[in-house]
């Protein structure tokens, strides 16, 4: 998954930002504790500047005041070891009461590296002697034994190298170890979280780091599967109610139809009032045909007429579908004309054969319907690469360019959720659409080169 | 042609609904149908049939004390005669599609008189051969039970497909039967592929029919879709 990646790289970087940011405050943390625990200046110096400011006077030995001020100042003592007799020669006031006074030369190697009787002591020439500086037993703390092997020196740049090479992979492989883990934790709930968005069911295992959102994740496509199964019932309990008042009313509509249809050529009756039963006919049939059209389409819509799609040969269709409007036509006032190119004889595409010859019949329906005085239609079907284009147009009244862009663009009101007052073109039309639509396949309404409306299937082969 | 001998057949009409029983039955007898019987149920449809021997049965499908489907199959088995259903359920057309119950053809409510006299006249046809078998043409005659043409008492025979494709078009006689149709009732279900060997026995019926072939009067070329066979008195 790209969000994993990218996820992973967003750790790396902040780690590798943080890793540098620690280190500088680090360092500077050190750097200020050290400056703020190290006094302004060295013991050794101030030993070596005793010593220089140590002069012998005929009266012995004397220091100078600011030199003595800043020893007090210090809490230092200090002692003159004379080079020969190694006998202290001269002393400050405070020096402690149990210094030796007598020193060997072992004893002067000692307290030049570390303690005498645990003052730590520094050393500085002297014009005769060996000046030794004394600070109070906490004050100082002396490396006694200084002395690193020359390889382990010579090598630590490379050492460092390694080390930090080395804690930059335990790092990395602790990260990897832990995000492991944590994509372990993570993957199931992406894929849930996808899942989701298309629709299924997900039950992700609720364990793990991230077991609260798995729990949460679940509950939510508990949720929609619920909306999604109340909504198919609302669906499925409208179109059977469809369904239902349709079924209730074709036996009234029969009779009305049948015996209508019988005065309509009885002997018996005026021509009036023949055509008064005539028109019950004609009206009753009307009602049929919406009680069909308005069951069909409820059906479509909530996908309750599932599709048989076979490969059927298309001319074959449309030209059983213009025959049979050819045999209604008895008095010859919708005569159709067969378009089709005389070599085209068979042209393949995938569909249900019962819904494709409703579609077309539907359109030629509409070209009837809308001119009362008749007209002439045409029906061609016509193969393209990979598509194939049946069209019905005819040479009626057609329409304007705006109920055109009207019939192309606005929503049926069985389709639409707005108000439904506004007059909208019949079911014929939607039918063909949602027909079309389960072919995958497209629909244009347009002028006729003949003069009136022009609609042309497109259908995926 | 007379058809006048298929008025006199035995048709059963069963309906649970008296209103429509009796449309059902003045649309019949109007149009001159004799001997028809009515049953409001399956139990009074099985006494009829026993009584009646009907050569034709209109059933629907929703009955007080059973389904059509039931019925027709217990039909079956005391005659074999044609079944039309009359159904007020557009889920039935699936049924009768994909089942093939044995039914001969299916009429969907509500439905006009003439739709409905139209089917059953063509199922009693098929059905039910004409005693006297000669079909009339303009130039000819089609003796269907000899296979031949009569024409200026001259016996032509008819070969099988030829036989088959006038068949089909008789059986739409007056009407298109499209290309597609044609193909399929000579050369079975993958009719595709045929039409210039359907062009050439159009040409070979339309000599031994038609007194001068290249202008054809009972077999008509409807362009791009069909051929129509005009039959005398039709």
């Amino acid at each position: 998954m790209k969000s994993i990646s990218k996820l992973i790289r967003r750790f790396v970087g902040i780690m590798a930002l943080s890793t540098i940011l620690f280190s500088i405050l680090n360092i500077a943390f050190f750097g200020i504790v050290f400056v703020r625990n190290t006094s302004t200046f060295s013991p050794w110096d101030m030993a070596g500047y005793a010593a220089a400011a140590l002069q012998l006077t005929d009266y012995g030995y004397s220091i100078s005041d600011d030199v003595m001020a800043k020893l007090k100042e210090q809490n230092a003592w200090a002692i003159l070891i004379d080079n020969d007799t190694r006998q202290v020669e001269w002393q400050t006031d405070n020096l402690p009461n149990n210094i030796p006074m007598q020193y060997t030369l072992s004893d002067i190697a000692e307290l030049t590296r570390g303690y005498v009787d645990g003052y730590p002591t520094f050393t500085g020439k002297a014009q005769d002697g060996l000046l030794v500086l004394g600070y109070s037993k906490d004050r100082f703390w002396k490396h006694t034994r200084g002395s690193w092997d020359y390889n382990f020196i010579a090598n630590l740049p490379k050492n460092i190298i390694i080390i930090l090479a080395i804690n930059t992979a335990l790092i990395f492989l602790i990260y990897v170890a832990a995000n492991t883990k944590m994509s372990r934790s993570i993957r199931p709930i992406m894929n849930g979280i996808q899942d989701l968005s298309s629709g299924s069911p997900v039950c992700i295992k609720q364990n793990g780091v991230l077991y609260e959102l798995a729990e949460k994740i679940n509950k939510t496509s508990e949720i929609l599967q619920m909306q999604a199964e109340q909504l198919r019932k609302k669906e499925t309990a409208r179109a059977n109610w469809i369904a239902g008042v349709s079924h209730d009313v074709r036996t009234p509509l029969s009779m009305i139809m049948g015996y209508a249809g019988q005065l309509e050529n009885s002997k018996n009756l005026s021509e009036t009032e023949q055509k008064k039963a005539a028109a019950i006919v004609k009206q009753s049939n009307r009602m049929k045909d919406l009680i069909n059209d308005l069951n069909l389409a409820s059906k479509l819509e909530y996908d309750m007429q599932p599709l048989t799609i076979k490969q059927e040969n298309a001319i074959s269709i449309v030209r059983q579908v213009v025959v049979d409007f050819m045999n209604m036509d008895i008095d010859d006032k919708f005569p159709i004309e067969w378009k089709t190119s005389p070599t085209l004889s068979v042209c393949y595409i995938n569909a249900d054969k019962d819904l494709l010859k409703r579609a077309i019949a539907n359109l030629i329906q509409n070209s009837i319907n809308h001119n009362e005085n008749g007209c002439m239609i045409y029906a061609s079907v016509d193969d393209d690469n990979n598509t194939c284009m049946i069209c019905i147009e005819d040479s009626g009244i057609g329409v304007s360019d705006e109920q055109i862009d009207k019939l192309n663009n606005t929503p049926h009101y069985m389709v639409c959720d707005t108000n439904t007052t506004e007059q909208r073109h019949g079911l014929g039309l939607l039918i063909v659409k949602q027909i079309i639509k389960g072919h995958k396949g497209k629909i244009l309404i347009d002028h006729s080169e003949y003069g009136g409306f022009k609609v042309a299937l497109i259908i995926p082969k | 042609m007379n058809e006048d001998y298929l008025l006199n057949k035995n048709i059963l009409l069963v309906d649970d609904e008296q209103e429509l029983l009796d449309m059902v039955l003045s649309i019949l007898i109007e149009y001159g149908f004799q001997n028809v019987k009515t049953a409001k149920n399956l139990k009074e449809a099985m006494e009829q049939a026993e009584k009646s021997r009907p050569e034709l049965a209109i059933l629907d499908v929703m009955l007080p004390d059973g389904n059509g489907f039931d019925l027709m199959e217990r039909l079956k088995k005391s005659g074999n005669y044609p079944i039309l259903f009359l159904t007020a359920r557009g889920e039935d057309d699936d049924k009768f599609k994909g089942f093939g119950l044995g039914a001969d053809d299916y009429i969907i409510k509500p439905f006009l008189p003439k739709e409905l006299l139209f089917r059953i006249m063509a199922i009693l046809r098929r059905s039910y051969k004409d005693e006297n078998p000669l079909v009339y043409l303009h130039d000819s005659q089609i003796d269907f039970s000899r296979a031949e043409i009569i024409k200026n008492d001259e016996h032509i025979p008819l070969t099988a497909k030829e036989y088959d494709l006038l068949s089909a078009l008789y059986r739409n006689a007056g009407r298109i039967v499209t290309i597609d149709t044609l193909c399929g009732a000579a050369w079975g279900n993958n009719p595709f592929g045929y039409e210039n060997s359907l062009m050439a026995h159009i040409h070979r019926i339309r000599e031994k029919i038609e007194q001068n072939p290249s202008q054809p009067v009972s077999l008509v070329t409807v362009r791009g879709l069909g051929y129509k066979l005009i039959v005398e008195g039709k």
